[in-house]
């Protein structure tokens, strides 16, 4: 009994860990005033071309670098297409998710039918490098050993990334100078901030992010491309949705990644609950899997009802979010 | 400090755009060339094959016409509705969501009609997805309009919503789900009874449905409704300054409503069609014209003549992409979404180059 409240707590985080590293990305870009739909594609691109890498040269911390990479150029073209050629934010960013989750099949399906076909990560050392880390005492703790503290390393990197950008934040000057630019860019201009550097930077530093995120998701697939199944698999939009749920925090992100990860838990393990505490849970088996999986949706659209009909000033929204910031405009 | 700025072209001219945007497509075709050539397959060969959709030398090449225009319908009627609420800035991104919406409906009424004329049906369907999805449409503007409630991220969770509602109805057996067969046992999506396909007028073997007649009509009609009625005025004047219309008394709320009630209800229209024209519903019927309208919309810069032209080439790249996939096993079909992208982030530089100029700081001052 206590093993499978111990396998349920410990699913949650393993198979959610890449909403954090979604959700935080796209604060970042969201703090810039900038809406990136492109989440989806952005982590599919980083996934496959982080993974092939990280396969090619056996290393975890190549798969990571070149996932960050990956995705940070995609972001490169997100900023230069919204912030140098104002270019429409939700237009651009759509076309990010249809072009990156189309490339994953592209890449997927012509290396899937070449001679050497799609390089297999079972056995090699990039498994073995993601694989959960024992930590001594830490992990023998009964329920919460297990459970928090018996992770691969990419797992505790996600918690640490939300932890820092949190700080960023709150404490840093560029942090205050990057919020500022979300809030209201004429004014952050006038003050002498580099707007475009800025969206620049953290659009790139947030899509790569995302990246990790989606090398993540592969590495936890086993590594196995299928023809029909992206590894992302409409993750990146629950991550915009958890953006919301967050009120565009880190340090909430950590704790809405939990939450939605606990319902996308429910749905997985729903009969296994049922099973093992049939008179208290007995009902989880009667409520739809998809029900689960509409869920987060379901809250975020409740949020944003409800957040807009009641004070604005509470809402972490930036408030020049979504509109390109053209000087000449001002 | 910086040398250069730069300046929005006062003289943005139509011929310079379109012969930006032919180079931008150009550049994306060449790169799109380069990966095929990659892949060790001729660049040419493949672009013919996909360009003719399969028509050339082909017995059956009715079928690839009647193939086309499935696509094509749904996608033109979808990005016109699109460009409806994109001309008022509002980002209605909720097309698939809106789709569904109407395709369910409309499925609800074609599994109980049996016995009704199919003129009677078809036309039923077409109300009803057009009401259920208007509504929505409505909602969403209402919170919009009263509350400032953030439509872009709105819609998209509502296309998410509606999707697994209709891979629940898809993927549950029970006594209240006629959208399913009855005699198999594993959940698949039951045929439309006869009364509710869609009619045509048959020209040798191939069929012109209706639904092609009536997308072209609509395609003229929203046309003359922008230009030429003080609704479509009032909906340009939204979209360049709320601020202006308000000033010019007129209810800015009332347009946002009424012109969102009538771009969900288009494509609502669209997925009754779509419905009717298969003859059944499934999880994959938008076939993302909720994501590809917009692109759509976007590429023809909200104009209506050329929301018609686009939608038939992206059909054609879409459509010619899986004809050539028979032949061409090594290329996916998401040659065509990746290609789509390409051209997209090509226009949109293109689109730049045609509206923006640089100037050197000194010419500026």
């Amino acid at each position: 009994m206590i093993d499978v409240i111990t396998l349920f707590l410990f699913n949650i985080i393993v198979y959610n860990i890449p909403l954090l590293y979604g959700t935080t990305g796209e604060i970042m870009i969201e703090k810039s005033g900038s809406l990136n739909l492109g989440v989806e594609g952005t982590m599919a691109i980083g996934a496959v071309v982080g993974y092939l890498a990280g396969a090619k040269c056996d290393s975890l911390f190549v798969a990571c670098l070149v996932s960050f990479i990956a995705s940070g150029l995609v972001g490169l073209l997100f900023s230069f297409l919204t912030v140098t050629l104002q270019a429409n934010q939700n237009v651009t960013g759509l076309t990010i998710t249809t072009f990156g989750v189309a490339f994953y099949y592209f890449i997927g399906n012509a290396l899937s039918n070449s001679e050497d076909g799609w390089p297999k990560l079972s056995g090699t050392r990039l498994d073995e490098q993601s694989q959960a880390i024992h930590i001594p005492f830490l992990s023998d703790i009964p329920v919460i050993g297990k459970a928090l503290l018996s992770h691969g390393i990419l797992v505790y990197l996600g918690v640490l990334i939300a932890v820092f950008m949190w700080l960023y934040f709150k404490k840093t000057l560029p942090g205050l100078k990057l919020r500022a630019i979300g809030e209201n860019p004429g004014a952050a201009d006038s003050l002498g901030v580099n707007v475009t550097l800025y969206k620049y930077v953290h659009i790139i530093i947030g899509s790569g992010i995302m990246g990790i995120g989606g090398l993540y998701m592969g590495l936890n697939m086993g590594g196995t491309f299928e023809g029909s199944n992206c590894w992302i698999n409409g993750y990146g939009w629950i991550s915009i949705a958890l953006v919301i749920f967050a009120n565009w925090s880190p340090a909430k992100a950590i704790l809405g990644t939990l939450i939605f990860g606990f319902f996308n838990t429910l749905r997985v393990q729903n009969a296994a609950l049922a099973y093992t505490f049939p008179d208290t849970l007995g009902w989880l088996i009667k409520i739809p899997s998809h029900f689960f999986s509409a869920l987060p949706f379901i809250i975020t659209l409740i949020v944003l009802i409800t957040s807009s009909l009641t004070s604005k000033g509470k809402s972490g929204e930036p408030q020049a979010i979504g509109r390109n910031y053209y000087r000449e405009d001002r | 400090m910086r040398k250069f700025h730069l300046v929005r072209r006062a003289d943005a001219s139509l011929k310079r755009t379109l012969i930006y945007y032919a180079i931008g497509i150009l550049v994306s075709l060449i790169i799109g060339a380069v990966i095929l050539a990659a892949l060790g397959i001729n660049p040419l060969e493949y672009y013919g094959k996909m360009f003719t959709i399969g028509l050339v030398g082909n017995r059956y090449g009715y079928k690839s016409v009647e193939g086309l225009l499935k696509i094509f319908v749904p996608l033109l009627i979808t990005s016109l509705a699109l460009s409806l609420s994109f001309k008022m800035r509002f980002w209605n991104i909720g097309g698939e969501g809106e789709f569904l919406i109407g395709a369910i409906t409309a499925a609800i009424v074609a599994f109980n009609s049996s016995g009704l004329p199919n003129f009677v049906t078809v036309v039923l369907m077409c109300l009803a997805a057009m009401i259920s999805s208007g509504i929505i449409g409505v909602a969403i503007a209402a919170l919009k309009v009263r509350f400032n409630t953030n439509e872009t991220l709105m819609t998209l969770m509502l296309n998410y919503i509606m999707l697994y509602v209709i891979r629940y109805i898809g993927d549950t057996k029970a006594d209240w789900n006629f959208f399913l067969r009855e005699d198999s046992e594993r959940p698949i999506f039951g045929t439309f009874p006869e009364s509710a396909f869609m009619g045509g007028i048959p020209i040798g073997k191939f069929k012109l449905l209706w639904a092609v007649i009536i997308a072209v009509l609509l395609t003229v009609i929203i046309y003359v409704y922008l230009k030429y009625t003080k609704q479509g005025y009032e909906i340009s004047v939204v979209g360049d300054s709320s601020a202006t219309a308000k000033y010019a008394g007129m209810s800015v709320g009332k347009i946002v409503l009424r012109t969102m009630f009538i771009s969900s209800a288009l494509i609502g229209l669209a997925a009754a069609l779509a419905v009717s024209s298969a003859g059944t519903i499934s999880e994959t019927i938008t076939n993302d014209v909720g994501w590809t309208g917009i692109i759509v919309a976007w590429l023809s810069k909200l104009s209506i003549p050329a929301v018609f032209v686009t939608s038939v080439l992206i059909s054609v790249l879409q459509y010619g992409c899986q004809a050539a996939a028979t032949q061409y096993p090594a290329i996916d079909v998401n040659f065509a979404d990746l290609l789509q992208g390409i051209i997209l982030f090509s226009v949109l530089v293109a689109d730049f180059a045609a509206n923006f100029r640089l100037m050197k700081k000194e010419e500026a001052k």
